[in-house]
């Protein structure tokens, strides 16, 4: 049995600093407002750029003259799709669909425009406010061509071909993975149950929009671009791929970004062009996108349609799973393009042989999808849980009961799922125990269905239990998916004479907190007090090369990165202390605080900033010992670990009308060794408010007939307010990682993924008497009040 | 175009200006501004105030809550023009010394913030809460918050350092 509480789980690593709730390096700066958002940089001579769009969901670009904008004074440049295919490459797909076709991506679309909101010209100006008045005299004209909005009409027969150069029919690709023969399983089987789930198409919705500014100096060849960016190296990576610029002539800054969520992974088509107006123009440009613009251009996520089916034995045991997806992508390949974790952990927490998965990418006249908290596992997680209680009802067994029956046991760990995920360690029917215990499920489930009375209303409680996969298994995984990056994160840190230790990564904030945990890391593994280290984020010109804040994976891969840089800057440390303190064995050293100290006899002491003084000044030093104190480390995990844990709702629905409420949420969740869990809860919560917001009113609405997207504002876009979200308890576990430093697991998308479905399961309990099973997203009291229509309570 | 001809570009389009005369943060100033800029682009592009930030500029979103006479606005609905003669204070004025104020420190305690962007947003919202004669409940708390949004906390631990600020009588700048 792995499981331990947190302080065991400290006591084990001997962790000091690691694992308690260390206030953030970020805050001071950000509470009073002195955060450096792209938009708060400011350089002489800025121009600002703006951007005419599509108002097309498909439309071939017949003829565009731009003379009357560049008469307006102060419009310094109009660049055209067939300038940027002059000057700069495509944009490359850093995370590709296995098999998938590259579809060309460049900056302007030239000839054809396939969603609305693509940029078709380009403006820099003195001003925003002149640039837009510029874009009132380009003229434009559009052929519009046949569209198609949803992924079902997409590939009917028939169908317009929406990328025609390259694809037969709007199937990016299909990949059918799993083993066993499903079919044959499912046709002999005592029970099978399915369901065809839409999961809605909504934005993570980051509060600080998309950014850049981009800086040329033309002598020196370099471009300096700060942006808002969750990869400044990878986004350095693909500007010089694009720009054809050495990527040593390229810094990335990105000092504080307002919000990422997936949104932020990679180069848009607004950063290569704020470059090339830049090197044009010889003077700084500055793109912030505004909110409108963001709702069209910037990338969507989640919509998808699962056909799910589950085989099972009449006592409840699961014999087969299987999941057949079409994933929307959108008019473009955006660079995390179609979400791809949805196969991986298919089968939840569910143990079973013999599964089938097969993702079908499919593209439609819309703005490009990309990655969002989760990428794939909300999706999924609706499906089969919602499987499972219609399962339950079949078969009149309490749904929390299937779910123990069917979960993968501690002792069956490690287990590898029908697609080949390893499952690493955990207790998950625990987490389930308790959430259904904290909520008194046995006398619900006593009670029976049917109102109470004192208003009349239908209780329910719903579960939702997952396994969430966090981080990579190696950059070697990555490799055998075609991936433009690896699983690694890298560390430099620097000694300051001092006695302050600064750390370089190629991490930005985000919001996570990487500068705090990074610190907190930094004093643990060199030994020395958390006041003493700085983090520097998120500038490419100081930090090595390394991958970036996404996947759940920053903090695992960082750990390791930090446990060596730490553990060889330390060696050091004690070696020059020792040399100092006369000393034969460094191993009698300790450093403690602000000094290195001898174990022993106390009165045996350095300063650390003397120490670091010799190391730096490079006289004094033992004999064949380099001068300089600073390591660099990377990190590649071996493995990923798979956070789990189950969310439940307890609901009170009007069977008249559909109107219900959320009157209490509850999630028990484990992702290993904590490291802060005051951050591990704000990451939780934060999650659960955006699965929340997708389950109960976020939706991104296209008009079927004019392809348009008809709630693109921020009035018109429900993202959950302070007061729009049930108040959430939140219990843990510890069961530590056996494949991850210090049995981290991953823990920044989790809340995302359960909401949904412990939600919907509460609704569908609540009215187990009616006979409704929700299948889609969001749940309105209008989805109910269909779903109940000309339906009467069943008798028991 | 020739990049010879750039440095002979005129600055901004001739376009209607007004001389606008505010005080903020406790210190007047006198700006001519066109007639176009909102209230948020004047105090963070032309007074250098970039603790404000800009959403949606739409009025929904909060981020560019600031007060306004005591009041809490959102300063992307108003012109620049607007402010003329009235007093505005900013997330600028709330810590004045070397540390936090004590709102600022409740947000830090309660990790009320992640990303930051919309913090602002939030103190100052909570400032003019915390002038008030009210002492709100945390549903009312919840109600008040509710004009600013953030995508990263999910709220609750804003909700807890507003109350908790407000339950140690915390009295804010724009008092002084």
């Amino acid at each position: 049995m792995t499981d331990v509480t947190l302080h065991d789980a400290r006591v084990r690593h001997g962790l000091k600093v690691l694992g308690t709730w260390t206030k953030r390096k970020e805050d001071d700066r950000l509470l009073r407002g002195e955060g450096q958002f792209t938009d708060d940089v400011g350089r002489a001579h800025t121009a600002e750029m703006a951007l005419a769009r599509c108002p097309y969901p498909h439309a071939r670009i017949v003829r565009v003259d731009a003379s009357a904008a560049l008469e307006l004074p102060g419009v310094l440049q109009v660049i055209t799709g067939a300038e940027v295919a002059a000057r700069a490459g495509p944009i490359r797909i850093l995370r590709p669909v296995p098999g998938a076709p590259v579809i060309p991506h460049c900056a302007l679309a030239e000839r054809v425009a396939t969603y609305e909101g693509q940029p078709v010209v380009s403006v820099a100006a003195v001003s925003r406010h002149v640039a837009e008045d510029a874009l009132e005299e380009i003229e434009i004209e559009y052929e519009p061509l046949p569209h198609v909005t949803d992924v079902s009409s997409a590939l009917a027969p028939g169908a317009p071909v929406i990328h025609p150069d390259v694809l037969e029919s709007n199937l990016l690709v299909s990949n059918p993975q799993g083993s066993g023969d499903v079919d044959a399983i499912m046709g002999g089987a005592d029970v099978v149950v399915e369901g065809r789930f839409l999961i809605n198409r909504v934005t993570g919705l980051p509060m600080e929009t998309r950014a850049v500014l981009a800086e040329w100096r033309a002598g020196a060849r370099e471009m300096t671009v700060h942006i808002s960016t969750q990869v400044p190296h990878l986004v350095r990576k693909q500007l010089a791929e694009s720009l054809r610029i050495d990527e040593g002539g390229i810094r990335v800054v990105a000092s504080d970004v307002g919000g990422g969520f997936g949104l932020k992974l990679g180069i848009y088509p607004e950063d290569l062009l704020a470059c090339l107006h830049a090197m044009s123009l010889r003077r700084p440009v500055k793109f912030v996108e505004d909110r409108n613009e963001h709702f069209r251009a910037t990338t969507h996520a989640r919509e998808s349609v699962h056909e799910y089916r589950i085989a099972a034995r009449s006592d409840g045991r699961i014999i087969a799973m299987s999941d057949v997806y079409l994933n929307d992508l959108g008019g473009l390949n955006s660079p995390f393009g179609s979400s791809q974790l949805s196969t991986v952990v298919f089968n939840g927490p569910y143990k079973v042989d013999d599964g089938f998965v097969e993702r079908r990418v499919v593209v439609t006249n819309k703005t490009p999808i990309g990655a969002y908290r989760g990428y794939g596992q909300p999706e999924v997680n609706f499906a089969y849980e919602r499987l499972i209680d219609k399962l339950a009802r079949r078969l009149r067994l309490d749904p929390v009961e299937l779910r123990a029956m069917n979960m993968v046991k501690p002792d069956e760990l490690p287990w590898v799922n029908p697609v080949g995920a390893v499952y690493d360690s955990g207790d998950y029917e625990r987490c389930l125990r308790m959430a259904a215990e904290a909520l008194n499920w046995a006398d619900h489930r006593r009670a029976g269905p049917g109102p109470r009375p004192s208003d009349g209303r239908y209780p329910g409680i719903g579960f939702s239990s997952y396994v969430e996969r966090t981080g990579y298994a190696s950059g070697k995984f990555l490799a055998a998916r075609g991936s433009d990056f690896g699983a690694h994160e890298s560390v430099t840190i620097r000694a300051n004479r001092s006695g302050s230790l600064d750390v370089y990564t190629g991490v930005s904030s985000i919001g996570q907190g990487s500068e705090t945990i990074f610190a907190q890391g930094c004093a643990e593994f060199f030994g020395c007090d958390y006041d003493a280290v700085r983090v520097h984020a998120g500038d490419t010109a100081a930090a090595p090369l390394n991958t970036g804040s996404f996947a759940s994976r920053t903090a695992i891969a960082a750990m390791g990165a930090l446990l060596d840089a730490c553990a060889r800057l330390r060696a050091k440390t004690l070696r020059i202390a020792a040399h100092m303190l006369g000393i034969s064995d460094p191993e009698q050293l300790d450093i403690i605080g602000r000094a290195v100290q001898h174990r022993e006899d106390l009165t045996l002491m350095v300063p650390l900033s003397s120490v670091f003084q010799r190391a730096i000044l490079g006289q004094g030093l033992p004999e064949g010992e380099l001068p300089g104190l600073d390591e660099t480390s990377y990190f590649d995990p071996p493995h990923a670990a798979y956070s789990f844990g189950t969310a439940a709702a307890v609901v009170a629905v009007d069977a008249e009308s559909g109107e219900f409420s959320v009157e209490r949420f509850l999630m028990v969740h484990d992702c290993g060794t904590p490291l802060n869990p005051k951050l591990i809860e704000g990451q939780v919560r934060g999650g659960l408010a955006q699965g929340l917001g997708q389950a109960l009113g976020e939706e991104l609405v296209y008009d079927p007939e004019t392809g348009q997207l008809v709630n693109g504002t921020m009035m018109d876009y429900f993202a959950p307010t302070a007061c729009d979200l049930p108040s959430i308890e939140l219990m843990h576990t510890v069961v530590p990682s056996p494949v991850t430093p210090l049995g981290i697991r991953g823990a920044g998308e989790v809340g995302a993924i359960p909401a949904a479905a412990a939600v919907a399961n509460a609704i569908c309990d609540a009215l187990t008497g009616f006979g409704v099973e929700l299948d889609r997203l969001p749940i309105t009291p209008e989805l109910v009040w269909r779903a109940l229509r000309g339906k009467a309570p069943a008798r028991a | 175009m020739n990049p010879a001809d750039l440095d002979n570009l005129p600055l901004g389009l001739p376009e209607p200006n007004v001389v606008v005369t505010v005080q903020v943060n406790g210190r007047t100033v006198t700006e001519q501004v066109p007639a176009r800029l909102h209230a948020a682009d004047f105090l963070r592009h032309r007074l250098g105030l970039t603790g404000t930030h800009v959403g949606c500029e739409q009025g929904v979103c909060g981020m560019c809550t600031v007060l306004v006479d005591g009041e809490a606005v959102k300063s992307c609905l108003m012109l620049a023009a607007q402010l003329d003669g009235r007093r505005v204070e900013t997330v600028e004025s709330l810590a004045t010394g070397e540390g936090l104020s004590p709102l600022q420190e409740c947000f830090k305690q309660d990790h009320a913030l992640q990303c930051g962007f919309c913090t602002p947003g939030f103190l100052m919202t909570a400032t003019a809460l915390a002038a008030g004669e009210r002492k709100p409940s945390r549903a009312e708390i919840r109600d008040e918050l509710a004009g600013v949004l953030c995508r990263c906390t999910g709220y609750e631990f804003i909700v807890g350092a507003v109350e908790a600020h407000l339950a140690a009588g915390g009295r804010s700048a724009a008092d002084d």
